[in-house]
């Protein structure tokens, strides 16, 4: 019986090690391995929280938004942030989502729409309909964080946004004339935003050193409200800013991202319409046959 | 002063000194009682009990010309699905396994696995959550697929299913831990007179030692259970988070928890309130709780 | 075979089938995030000054060690002095103790984001601290106090009372009874309450959040936000962009807490035999 058992523990431990192999070969995302796309499938829709900039933009730009009720669809998976809808699309071949533009990466596929790929280039030239701006939510600043924005808007600052994968605002602004403003800079906001606003804030620190710029990410929705209670010098959203938000905030636009509509490296689809997208995130197109044929 | 007076004075010191400590977890539960209900209460009022309670459609962010649904009953619903999917699967593995750590592991095994429990313990809810992701939705797909495949929505693995079974793992280490403690604390002369007795060891185990250790047991088990109500990070990220009613094990669901911290960081106005007022809720249903497990307790005399 | 034999077999398959999953499962964990992380563990992870190329977890490491060690400062001493009162100083089932006991299991039921939302509104808003590592490890306390108080007294009602009356019998008085005698044998029951404690202010995200805040640099001061790794790993998978990244710091919290595990270990036999 002895023997029994520690053949048992044996056993487990290498199935452990064995399972665990197998997954970390397949690196983090578990691409299921294609035994075959089967079109009857239903399409398994992921959106984003209510508070994110990404969906409050998605759903405004697809018309999903009307007379003011999000009519995303009630069977949709709810991800919590952009690596969640790319680690669960990338692991599902029937799933689909949309992610920031600038967020894609090689563990899955951005559908093109009405023929145009997904690329910071189509969205640069307009032929790619769906982006949407990063604000800066702004009460009265202070001359630091003012200096700041102005860097932020400069050669310099775009330059940064485009290294990351976004679209500037202004391709010829001209190089940053500041410098000198000494204070702290509290900045907080969406999650889409706050990456490329912490590598323009570290080159700010190099260019200004008496400033400290901290970059805090909470969401695009608890930005803006941190910028109209006066918590943070600086709210970032990645959505535009509502009519009564913009009653008690400015909004400043500091870069374009593009909303990437993305599928399983697996799954055979490469083109959708807007309509179509618009159908599907909202529940009215169930299966993966209605859109593949 | 003579010694003795001085010794009487120290120990009324050290005793007030100690009673004083007791009482700061009463003052911490006091304050947030009335941070909780003080901003709380006046938002369920102002939404009204029966469409906050019962009312199962949640929209907060509705612009004009509609109106926020505040309606919190899908999320109610929800945790409790998870709570009891949590007990099923946790509770009846980890006391087991307590009981195979206290009187069944090999000595050298159990040298071997204590630690990596104990490293479970601190393995944060964000690498569970993710752990979740990759390795439970995957499976609960395969199975949804075979069932639900074909109906609207599909079968993306996010579930209930999915939620019970990483919130029980996630318990584990807590059950497992104390409940161990409370079945090596039972004297072994518990142990030693089964056996004189002519009981098997497995019989003198279940039927004389674990009874013994109830209520370190049942301790385990409160402790566990207010770990698998209060997760938020890992089951925001396995259990769909869909914010209408559940409909089965399959389909996802979500908490209330997963609701204030998906929400909270944006949330201002009445929407915040609400937000507070079903924290308030859920601090009730826990008072439940704990209540009937006291009351069991009391009752198979404890 | 009779029917005794019967249950028998049953309850020790099942004993043997639950722990075998459990084993299992726990290893799988471990395994996989020690696969999936150690190949992305390199140096640059390490560098003292955060950037965001490096996305360094040094100061978040320096930040976690430090959190834990002062939310144990403050919690463990309240939590034992607690335990000892409710035990050792009250008659066993008087009023005192089931009101404190209820108020301790209520706090420890209180999900961990209600505690962020507390901290955030009281400590850093109204008692003026920001984000802070003040505020976030002050929040910590009051979340882990329950633990440590309920493992402290199962801790030390399982000490035999023979030993406080063998102390009284040589004419010990209460305090040194307690301090030297049971205290001392419930070491190892309590440690694993502060083990337990441990884990649970490593893995916090939500609360801390809320109220240390998210920018990672070394704690100069008790009034610097903070980002524990936890909150590092939380940030960096955030966004896609650095999941590899988050692996990484995953092995290393791993590691942390098997370090602090150990020393905890180390400590608690110490004075149980001193």
């Amino acid at each position: 019986m002895k023997k029994f058992r520690l053949l048992g523990i044996v056993t487990a431990l290498t199935g452990a090690m064995l399972l665990t192999g197998c997954g970390g070969s397949n690196s983090q995302a578990s691409q299921q391995s294609v035994s075959g796309f089967n079109v009857n499938r239903a399409i398994n829709v992921i959106s984003r929280e209510d508070g994110s900039g990404t969906r409050g933009a998605f759903i405004e730009l697809l018309g999903i938004e009307i007379d003011g009720v999000d009519h995303t669809s009630s069977e949709a998976d709810i991800a919590n942030g952009t690596s969640v809808v790319i680690t669960s699309v990338s692991g599902n071949i029937y799933a689909i989502g949309y992610i920031s533009l600038g967020s894609l990466n090689n563990t899955v596929s951005a559908v093109s729409i009405e023929g145009v790929p997904a690329s910071p280039e189509t969205v640069q030239d307009g032929s790619y309909p769906i982006f949407r701006s990063f604000n800066l939510a702004i009460g009265n600043l202070n001359a630091v964080a003012q200096d700041f924005l102005d860097f932020v808007l400069s050669a310099e600052g775009q330059a940064i946004v485009v290294a990351g994968g976004y679209i500037s605002v202004d391709a010829t602004a001209p190089a940053f004339a500041g410098g000198g403003a000494s204070g702290n800079v509290v900045i907080t906001g969406s999650t889409s935003v706050a990456p490329v606003m912490e590598r323009i804030a570290e080159a700010y620190m190099t260019v200004n050193p008496s400033a400290n710029v901290e970059v805090h990410s909470s969401g695009s929705g608890a930005g803006i409200t941190a910028a109209r209670d006066g918590t943070a010098d600086i709210g970032m959203s990645s959505r535009a800013l509502h009519a009564h938000e913009l009653e008690v905030v400015d909004s400043i636009t500091v870069a374009h991202d593009g909303l990437a509509i993305i599928v399983n490296n697996n799954n055979p689809l490469e083109n959708l319409s807007v309509e179509e997208i618009r159908q599907v995130f909202m529940g009215n197109i169930h299966n993966w046959s209605d859109l593949l044929n | 002063m003579s010694d003795k007076t001085l010794i009487n004075v120290r120990e009324a010191v050290m005793e007030k000194f100690f009673l004083f400590c007791a009482s700061t977890s009463i003052l911490a539960l006091l304050l947030i009682c009335i941070f909780l209900f003080a901003n709380g209460i006046p938002a369920i009022q102002e939404v009204g009990v029966r469409a906050f309670l019962l009312g199962t459609e949640w929209a907060p962010l509705r612009q004009y010309p509609a109106t926020p649904q505040f309606g919190i009953l899908p999320m109610i619903v929800g945790s409790i699905y998870f709570m009891i999917g949590a007990i099923i699967i946790g509770v009846p593995v980890g006391i087991f396994t307590a009981i195979f750590f206290a009187y069944m592991c090999p000595d050298k095994l159990y040298f071997f696995l204590k630690p990596v429990v104990n490293l479970l313990a601190g393995i944060p809810s964000v690498v569970y959550g993710f752990f979740g992701i990759v390795v439970i939705v995957p499976i609960v797909r395969v199975l949804a697929i075979q069932f639900t495949g074909h109906l609207p929505g599909g079968a993306s693995g996010m579930s209930i299913l999915s939620a019970s079974i990483l919130l029980g793992i996630m318990i584990l280490p807590t059950i497992i831990a104390i409940s161990e403690s409370a079945i090596r604390a039972v004297p072994k002369n518990y142990y030693e007179g089964a056996l004189a007795l002519g009981a098997s060891h497995t019989r003198s185990v279940f039927f004389v030692i674990v009874p013994a250790a109830k209520s370190g047991i049942l301790a385990s088990v409160i402790l566990g259970i207010g770990r698998a109500i209060g997760e938020t990070m890992a089951v925001v990220m396995v259990a769909g988070n869909h914010a209408r009613m559940p409909i089965h094990a399959l389909r996802g669901a979500r908490s209330l928890t997963a609701n204030i911290v998906m929400e909270m960081g944006y949330a201002s106005g009445l929407h915040r309130e609400t937000l507070i007022a079903s924290a308030v809720v859920l601090f009730v249903f826990i008072l439940l709780i704990n209540l009937t497990f006291t009351f069991i307790a009391r009752k198979s005399g404890m | 075979m009779s029917r005794t034999k019967i249950s028998d077999t049953i309850l020790a398959s099942l004993t043997w089938i639950f722990a075998g999953f459990t084993i299992f499962v726990l290893m799988f964990i471990i395994l996989y995030i020690l696969v999936n992380g150690v190949p992305h563990l390199t140096p640059t992870l390490f560098e003292i000054r955060y950037t965001t190329d490096n996305v360094s977890m040094f100061p978040s490491i320096v930040s976690t060690i430090v959190m834990v060690f002062l939310t144990l400062t403050f919690a463990v001493p309240l939590g034992i002095f607690t335990g000892i009162y409710l035990v050792e100083y009250v008659k066993r089932g008087s009023k005192v103790v089931m009101v404190i006991r209820t108020a301790a299991n209520l706090l420890a039921g209180i999900p961990s984001i209600v505690y962020g939302l507390f901290g955030l509104l009281f400590f850093v808003v109204f008692l003026g601290m920001s984000f802070s590592l003040l505020a976030g490890s002050l929040t910590l306390s009051i979340m882990i106090l329950p633990l440590v108080i309920r493992t402290t007294e199962e801790a030390l009602q399982s000490v035999p009372d023979g030993y406080r009356e063998g102390a009284f019998a040589l004419g010990a008085g209460k305090l040194r009874a307690v301090f030297r005698i049971v205290l001392p044998s419930a070491m190892p029951g309590i440690f694993a309450g502060v083990i337990l404690a441990i884990g649970r202010i490593i893995g916090e995200s939500a609360a801390l959040i809320f109220t240390a805040g998210t920018i990672a640099q070394l704690p100069e001061s008790l009034s610097n936000s903070v980002r524990t790794l936890t909150v590092h790993m939380w940030v960096l998978s955030g966004e896609a962009l650095h999941t590899n990244e988050a692996y990484a710091t995953g092995v290393v919290l791993l590691l942390v807490v098997f370090f602090i595990n150990t020393v905890s270990a180390f400590l608690a036999k110490k004075i149980a035999k001193g």
